[in-house]
């Protein structure tokens, strides 16, 4: 794949595709997405590893209304960056919600 | 029972026999009634599919609490580190049917020059602003070009396009936590490149957020 490409894949430049394909081909929303990456990376950042080990502890805080971004920011700023760790939280926390 | 203590679920885990028997059984029934919020609106409830991967999740889920019961910490109740590991075995079985038949994108790189910036980069923007998206697109471009590896944009383009870390780790023959800390050091190379450039990652979008304003 040449360069050009690449960023049309990365971003979505498809001519033909640009008004067919929604948010998925619009080059201003990945390019925002990518830039927020960017902007919330950290020098140091926690692996999936280790916010998986705090989960189930920041959850229980966060149904407690403790403010979790105070309290334990690293696992806060993983779960902004990462979807596959904020969707397991997501659902760990309306597990918590359901009071199961 | 499922009103144990911390205590009482790991002594009753350990204990082997009738005891530890009646503890996974009552496990079992908790974890079952918290998995409907993990698989419900990504699968049919009540389905063959459902109920088969219902099972797979609580005996997967059994066998790991067991497993590493000696890491448990008694930071939260025993409950919820249990629902934490249903959780990521459910929802890692769930990635792994919805996107076992995409591939990911085809990264053969080369170091064509750019010619083809002559696409308009958003139909909403003026001639004025598509040049200047056109010129910041060629300038992210030269960076991610300049200071990513292949695997590195390769993995960057899998998450960008929707690929959960946990599959785009799979065929990129690595595991989730790697590929984040691969993920990461590709973010801040970026990130201090554009700063090197005197860019900032608002600066960047503002180019492309004045369009059609």
């Amino acid at each position: 794949m040449k360069i050009t490409q690449f960023i049309q894949r990365l971003f979505g430049f498809r001519k033909q595709k640009l008004s067919s394909e929604g948010a998925s081909a619009n080059p201003s929303e990945k390019m925002r997405k990518m830039m927020a990456m960017l902007s919330n990376t950290q020098d140091v950042e926690l692996t999936c590893d280790e916010v998986f080990a705090l989960l189930d502890q920041f959850t229980e805080l966060a149904a407690q209304d403790e403010d979790v971004a105070q309290l334990m920011p690293l696992v806060q700023q993983h779960l902004d960056m990462c979807d596959d760790c904020r969707e397991e939280y997501k659902v760990l926390q309306s597990i918590l919600q359901g009071a199961v | 029972m499922d009103k144990r203590t911390n205590e009482e679920w790991v002594a009753d885990l350990r204990a082997g026999g009738d005891r530890q028997a009646q503890a996974l059984e009552d496990l079992r029934a908790i974890i079952l009634r918290g998995l409907p919020y993990a698989i419900a609106e990504r699968i049919a409830p009540n389905s063959p599919e459902s109920e088969a991967l219902v099972e797979e999740v609580v005996q997967e889920t059994l066998m790991r609490v067991l497993e590493y019961l000696d890491t448990f910490e008694g930071r939260s109740q025993f409950t919820t580190w249990a629902h934490k590991i249903a959780v990521r075995a459910a929802l890692t079985e769930l990635r792994r049917v919805r996107w076992r038949e995409v591939p990911l994108p085809e990264m053969e790189m080369d170091d064509d020059a750019d010619t083809s910036y002559r696409e308009a980069p958003d139909k909403g923007a003026n001639p004025e602003e598509q040049v200047a998206q056109a010129e910041m697109m060629k300038r992210v471009n030269r960076i991610l070009m300049e200071e990513l590896t292949d695997k590195q944009r390769q993995a960057l383009t899998a998450i960008m396009e929707g690929f959960p870390l946990e599959e785009a780790a799979q065929r990129l023959d690595t595991n989730r936590n790697a590929l984040y800390k691969l993920l990461h050091d590709a973010r801040l190379r970026l990130k201090k490149r554009l700063e090197k450039e005197g860019l900032t990652p608002q600066e960047v979008l503002s180019v492309f957020e004045q369009a059609g304003r």
